[in-house]
């Protein structure tokens, strides 16, 4: 890259202006028999090493300024800074300034202060690979393309942010990615105005087409091997600078009880832990509204001995089922809640003194059912068998709408919300994409074309 | 398996349906004089309005009824006509949810509020209703793959009884020979009916390439001669006049010995609300689509008129719904039955105007 030319309006003088009040702000001049060059960095965010190694050293070694201002610019990274705006962004973003016989150039000195790659914390499995994605692009860049060896391998990338400038890359394969959705992916991205992006989450949140929902419609993982499965599906994913995570899109209702885990299983074991963890959501869902209803409405639904069962245990209780329900629902969402927030040490304690004494003392002293304890424990346990957070979060929610529900109309309420639900469900749609429907039937007649994903 | 299939899902919610709308009950009041010859004109009937309607609709590829009737006739015909029809729907959804509210209130929840259960199907019919067409097609196939599982084990444990009487059966098959009665020929074509919400539905599937046709005629029979058959087989030949929703009846009388739930009636319930919910969903989207249809397109995408058309005609539907829970049994037996022979005649209608649009299309561009 030339950096032949003089940039008029970029003066080091103009550069120190803007950058008034910075302590970091370091300035140096090198003299040598040969020349002299003037070096601005902001030491806080360069590496000294580099300074050290690749400005300075080579200055010194170098007899001939020209041959040193040649080397500097035709180093990879090292870039011009065409605008005061762009020269400040540079610098902003870590490069350092060398200055020669009135040339600016600009030198890549980033430092950025990382956490190595170490054990994913939310989506862990029994076994397989358990390395998570980083904080650094660069590195997340490098965990998937070492898994993702194919020429369709795509990136792009964008700056999203006025103040963070963080960098975003879209990732794809270009064979298998539907255009379609790529394009209004490129279109939201690019429209996008806001200062700061720190989070995948939070883009998540901004390049949602639809105000109001309860579903989340992108996979926030932080598994590189979900990220490259889901590549191979022909999904789309969006990596962040500075997150450990990374954004899948479009995703259906089904990819959010896929475990890692299920293609290392056996066929038949891995079928067997899917439709547990399906029967885990349809009861954590629908055991407290069906509580309610078959207590408080339709007893004469279940076995006799079973209704007789659930009313002997209520028989000291002074309230209606649903306020119980609720009652217990909400003590058992405070312990979550709590032990996700308290320090480790504690952690244990809280366990304990909620789960065991409380749950102990107040079926003892009447206020809830022996059933109800069973059932809440149920619910909690089920709560977390679904993968990814987002959507476990989502049901979490869910659950209370159909207690209103069955405490409302007793099962027919129950029955109505979850025809509501369902149809709720088909009418979303990830990125145009439908959410949810019975896609095994699409592939059912055309069963010779296999889509890929390493089955 | 491409979009054919929500043709034939659409087909089987209504030939699933038709035990909540009446049909059981207008076979048993013949079953003496012509009903199983009524079925079998039905079969034939039916199946030949299937062929006839989907095969005039392929020329239409991707259009609804009202671009279609645009073609040949002006607006001023058309707008009483798709008033009509509109009707014909919203009753079709109408009887469906009224009859089941007085199922509801009958068998599961006689202490609730007639009105509360009434508020409590209609919310979520209203919005359902307003979701667009493919969304609908989706929930439909999978509320399908919730109840007719459901359906056929409660099929086969009926069949399947110790208790089942196949001498009754076998007694009722001895009146076969006598001439059909239109009335319950009109009401056992409603199996076959479903084929009608094409005429919205098509719009959402313009690639239809319908196979194997045969076979909603052979699934239809199949229906229909279960929905007569079984009821007289719990009942026997005489008392079955005696039940008002027939296959309700009948579900109560079968046990499950083995399970947490010991009677067939809340399972056969559970798969027949969501079945029916459904339906009134589908039924009343059809209505909506056919009545804001007649409004102008508006110019500004973002305008709200839409939305409060489609609320105003829903409310509409709900409104008259309302206003009808006051029948009684008898009134609203009659109501079901008018309806039945008021839409065979509704889609006899409609066939022969797509008939004609067809020939006008043919004359334009031979």
């Amino acid at each position: 890259m030339p950096a032949q030319q003089i940039v008029e309006e970029v003066s080091v003088q103009w550069i120190k202006e803007q950058l008034d009040h910075f302590a970091d702000l370091e300035e140096r001049m090198l003299t040598a028999p040969s020349g002299k060059a003037g070096l601005l960095y902001i030491k806080s965010i360069t590496d000294p090493q580099i300074i050290n190694r690749s400005i300075i050293a080579p200055f010194y070694e170098i007899d001939n300024t020209q041959v040193y201002s040649d080397y500097l610019s035709s180093y990879p990274g090292s870039e011009e800074g065409k605008t005061g705006q762009h020269a400040l962004e540079l610098m902003l973003g870590g490069y350092a300034c060398v200055h020669i016989e009135g040339k600016l150039c600009f030198f890549d000195a980033l430092k950025a202060e990382t956490r190595s790659v170490s054990e994913n914390m939310t989506e862990s499995v029994t076994q397989g690979p358990s390395d998570a994605l980083t904080e650094n692009l660069a590195v997340n860049l490098n965990l998937i393309r070492r898994r993702y060896q194919s020429t369709e391998l795509k990136m792009e990338s964008m700056l999203i942010g006025n103040i963070s400038r963080t960098k975003v890359a879209i990732l794809y394969d270009d064979s298998r990615v539907n255009h379609q959705v790529l394009d209004e992916l490129r279109e939201r991205l690019g429209t996008l105005r806001i200062d700061i992006l720190q989070a995948s989450g939070e883009l998540e949140k901004y390049i949602r087409s639809d105000k109001l929902r309860i579903f989340p419609k992108t996979i926030v993982t932080e598994r590189p091997d979900r990220v490259v499965f889901n590549l191979a599906e022909g999904k789309i994913a969006v990596m962040l600078d500075t997150t450990g995570y990374a954004i899948l899109l479009p995703v259906i209702f089904n990819d959010f009880f896929v475990a890692m885990d299920d293609k290392i299983q056996l066929p038949f074991v891995g079928r067997f832990l899917k439709l547990l963890r399906i029967t885990g959501v349809a009861m954590t869902l629908w055991l407290p509204a069906l509580y309610v209803a078959f207590t408080s409405y339709n007893p004469e639904i279940v076995r006799v001995q079973i209704a007789l069962l659930i009313a002997g245990s209520r028989a000291t209780v002074p309230y209606p089922s649903f306020v119980e329900v609720l009652i217990m629902l909400v003590m058992m969402e405070f312990l979550t809640e709590a032990s996700l927030r308290l320090p480790r040490a504690i952690g244990p304690t809280a366990t304990t003194v909620g789960g065991l004494i409380l749950g102990q003392a107040a079926t003892a002293a009447g206020l809830v059912g022996n059933i109800m304890i069973i059932l809440v424990s149920v619910v909690a346990i089920s709560n977390f068998m679904i993968p990814l957070n987002m959507m476990s979060f989502s049901i979490r929610v869910l659950k209370y709408l159909f207690i209103i529900a069955a405490a409302a109309l007793g099962l027919v309420g129950v029955v109505v919300c979850l025809v509501g639900f369902t149809m709720y469900l088909c009418s979303q749609r990830s990125f145009g994409q439908p959410y949810f429907k019975m896609f095994f039937l699409d592939s059912l007649g055309n069963s010779g074309k296999q889509k890929g994903g390493g089955r | 398996m491409t979009q054919n299939r929500y043709f034939y899902w659409l087909f089987i919610m209504n030939s699933l349906i038709n035990i909540i709308n009446f049909v059981p009950r207008e076979l048993m009041d013949t079953r003496f004089k012509g009903a199983q010859t009524s079925i079998l004109a039905a079969v034939v009937l039916g199946t030949a309005f299937v062929y006839l309607f989907t095969a005039l609709m392929a020329k239409f590829p991707g259009k609804g009824i009202q671009e279609i009737l645009d073609t040949a006739f002006s607006r001023v015909f058309i707008i009483p006509l798709m008033v009509i029809f509109a009707a014909l729907w919203c009753a079709a959804g109408l009887i469906t949810i009224l009859s089941f509210i007085d199922i509801t209130l009958r068998f599961i929840s006689p202490d609730t509020g007639p009105y509360l259960v009434v508020l409590g199907f209609l919310v979520v019919v209203f919005f359902c209703a307003r979701m667009d067409s493919l969304s609908l097609l989706y929930g439909l196939e999978v509320m399908l793959g919730i109840s007719v599982p459901l359906i056929l084990y409660t099929l086969f444990k009926a069949v399947t009884n110790p208790d089942f009487s196949w001498d009754a059966v076998l007694q009722i098959i001895t009146y076969f020979p006598h001439a059909p009665d239109v009335k319950s020929m009109a009401a056992a074509t409603f199996s076959f009916s479903g084929y009608i919400n094409m005429a919205v539905f098509n719009r959402v599937l313009p690639k239809l390439r319908l196979k194997h046709r045969w076979i909603l005629g052979v699934q239809g029979l199949a229906v229909l001669l279960l929905t007569f058959y079984v009821p007289i087989g719990y009942f026997g030949t005489v008392a079955v006049e005696r039940h008002v929703y027939t296959w309700f009846s009948t579900a109560d009388s079968i046990g499950i010995n083995t399970f947490i739930i010991e009677r067939m009636l809340f399972i056969f319930y559970f798969a027949y609300l969501n079945l029916s919910l459904t339906s009134v969903i589908i039924h009343w989207h059809v209505g909506k689509e056919l009545l804001t249809g007649l409004f102008p397109s508006p110019k500004n995408p973002k305008s709200k008129a839409k939305v409060w058309r489609e609320l105003a005609i829903l409310g509409l539907f709900s409104a008259v719904t309302l206003i009808l829970m006051r029948l009684d049994q008898y009134q609203l037996n009659a109501l079901g039955i008018w309806f039945l022979l008021a839409r065979w005649l509704g889609e006899l209608l409609l066939i022969m105007l797509l008939f004609y649009c067809y020939t006008v299309l043919r004359r334009r561009n031979p």
